[in-house]
């Protein structure tokens, strides 16, 4: 999938990948984060 | 000499009621659409207390079953009466929600939890029986309040009720009128946590034979505020629980940080007591009204009962070292730093690889790894996965890419490392802490050589940060006493004495001189 100019949420898992982690991997793609949060289940 | 951990409680409470009054997902559900078939449907996917009591995980929180044995039990667990339903463990009980409101009033200490006339006579033969209740405690509960003056408080807006289905059997009054911080929602959620504490307590101090006077600071760790308009969180919950508990040489304090909360605490009071501050120190956390339910919607939507019906509590006693109970390595505590990075491979690194490491250990000499042990069957269904699998699958992934194991012992790891989960989602309840007892029992029994406590809290849901936290620390069996300490010992005082009574002469001698001149 190509991220290059797309605007992406980012929603993160506590116990698996977190929000700012998702976040520096679309951004290195070229994606732009509109929204990013990690959350919690437990 | 390293601190030890001398003693260990673990409580549940059954709490359907207060799930569906007081559970963040039941009063959001409430707002959004009253007339939701969740919110109409909810007594009938409720758990009975006998059914509670048989759920194999809660059997194992409170000692009865071990964690091996949980993981022998053919799951779904929450399906058919699979092992003995017992009301006692070695650790703690299981406790039924109609003496818990008992509890909730004994606790209270401004005339804020009201119980109905009728329903506390027909309690209180029960809770004379029980081994933790005194006289005093059924003295202090007094006659009971008439049905009208309740349901007039519930009427002018004034208290929250208390329920066992559609019975009402007390309220929950606000202990403000304007302050939002001391509203009937806040106390009854606040009370149920100081008395599921206060239970944790005095199990602690009646199982382990504690006197509860020799207990000098109490840390209480739950996710709960108390304080009113002009300082939330003002505190303090520990000294309102040991007032309960006949704690009445102990200060205490609160200590906060997420699901992390009782991981932090322990670090601290296992510092207090390695410094000499104080010889016994308590770490007490009760249970979290708000996360009763909280995965229900997606339980029911999968056919099951709503699981997160408990709410749980531990106590744990760290004191001097006695040669005999477990020590906390307060050498090498594992945090993960404002600086460690939020990946799970800086947060493994940080939590585990490097305390190790100043240790010179290496990942697979840690027996069992506490990590955050919900309860699969809680997680899965709201997408949430086996927490406690991922976890260790993440330990064991450090472990591959610092060479110690192979990619395909991964499965291994996990078995051999790892443990199933037994904690209800109660935040702070499941984090690390409920291994403790397990751990001490196979480390007193000499089957375990050492165990890693990990505490992670999820600080970025108060929004004051994104930065995640945790930390943990190692527990290992009792050396003993060392003997060049005993004899250093001995020394010194040899030492001092000679050296008082050769003073004593030189002071003698210069006075006969002086008499003699």
């Amino acid at each position: 999938m190509e991220l290059k100019g797309k605007k992406v949420i980012a929603l993160g898992d506590r116990d698996g990948i977190p929000a700012p982690v998702i976040e520096a991997c679309v951004k290195s793609a070229g994606a732009e984060v509109a929204f990013a949060a990690t959350e919690c289940f437990v | 000499m390293e601190p030890v951990i001398r003693g260990v409680s673990y409580v549940l409470v059954h709490a359907p009621n207060l799930l569906v009054h007081y559970g963040t997902t039941q009063r959001l559900e409430r707002h959004k659409d009253p007339d939701s078939p969740y919110l109409k449907d909810i007594y009938r996917n409720l758990r009975a207390y006998d059914t509670a009591l048989a759920y194999p995980p809660y059997q194992t929180y409170i000692g009865n079953l071990t964690p091996a044995e949980l993981e022998q039990v053919a799951q779904p667990w929450y399906e058919g009466n699979k092992v003995e339903p017992r009301r006692f463990g070695p650790y703690g009980e299981i406790l039924p929600e109609d003496e818990f409101y008992a509890w909730m009033q004994r606790v209270d200490v401004f005339d804020l939890v009201w119980l109905e006339k009728g329903f506390l006579a027909e309690i209180k033969d029960r809770l004379g029986s029980h081994p933790l209740w005194t006289e005093e405690d059924t003295n202090i509960l007094g006659a009971g309040k008439d049905r009208e003056a309740i349901v007039k408080r519930l009427e002018d807006g004034s208290a929250v009720p208390l329920t066992l289905g559609d019975r009402l059997v007390g309220c929950v009054r606000r202990a403000h009128e304007l302050d939002e911080n001391l509203k009937a929602e806040v106390m009854a959620e606040n009370t149920a946590c100081k008395a599921s504490a206060v239970l944790a307590l005095r199990t602690l101090l009646k199982t382990n034979g504690v006197d509860a006077g020799e207990i000098e600071y109490i840390i209480e760790c739950s996710e709960e505020a108390c304080g009113d308009m002009n300082q939330r969180g003002g505190g303090n919950f520990a000294k309102a629980i040991g007032e309960h508990c006949g704690c009445s040489q102990a200060t205490g304090s609160d200590t906060r940080g997420f699901c992390a909360g009782p991981a932090h605490a322990l670090v601290e009071a296992a510092a207090l007591v390695k410094a000499g501050i104080f010889k016994n120190v308590v770490v007490v956390g009760g249970g979290a009204v708000a996360k009763l339910g909280m995965n229900g919607r997606e339980q029911v939507a999968k056919g099951m009962p709503i699981l997160e019906d408990v709410l749980g509590g531990f106590a744990v006693l760290i004191s001097q070292n006695d040669g005999r109970n477990p020590i906390i390595r307060t050498d090498s505590i594992g945090r993960h730093k404002i600086g460690s990075g939020s990946s799970p491979q800086a947060v493994m690194q940080a939590l585990v690889a490097e305390p190790l490491d100043r240790l010179g250990l290496r990942i697979t000499d840690v027996d069992k790894y506490a990590v955050e042990m919900q309860i699969p069957e809680f997680t899965e269904p709201a997408g949430a996965g086996n927490v406690p699998a991922a976890n260790y699958r993440m330990i064991a992934a450090l472990a591959v890419m610092r060479k110690e194991i192979e990619r395909k012992d991964i499965p291994g790891f996990v078995q051999r490392h790892g443990l199933p989960g037994f904690a209800p989602t109660q935040g702070h309840i499941p984090s690390g802490v409920p291994v403790i007892g397990y751990a001490r029992d196979r480390i007193l029994a000499g089957e375990m050589q050492r165990a890693m406590i990990i505490g992670k809290g999820s600080l970025f849901l108060a929004r004051m940060t994104n930065l995640f936290d945790g930390i943990s620390f190692l527990i290992e069996a009792n050396p003993g006493l060392r003997e060049e300490e005993a004899q250093v010992d001995r020394e010194t005082i040899r030492r001092l004495i000679a050296e008082s009574m050769r003073k004593l002469a030189e002071a003698l001698l210069r006075e006969q001189e002086q008499g003699g001149e």
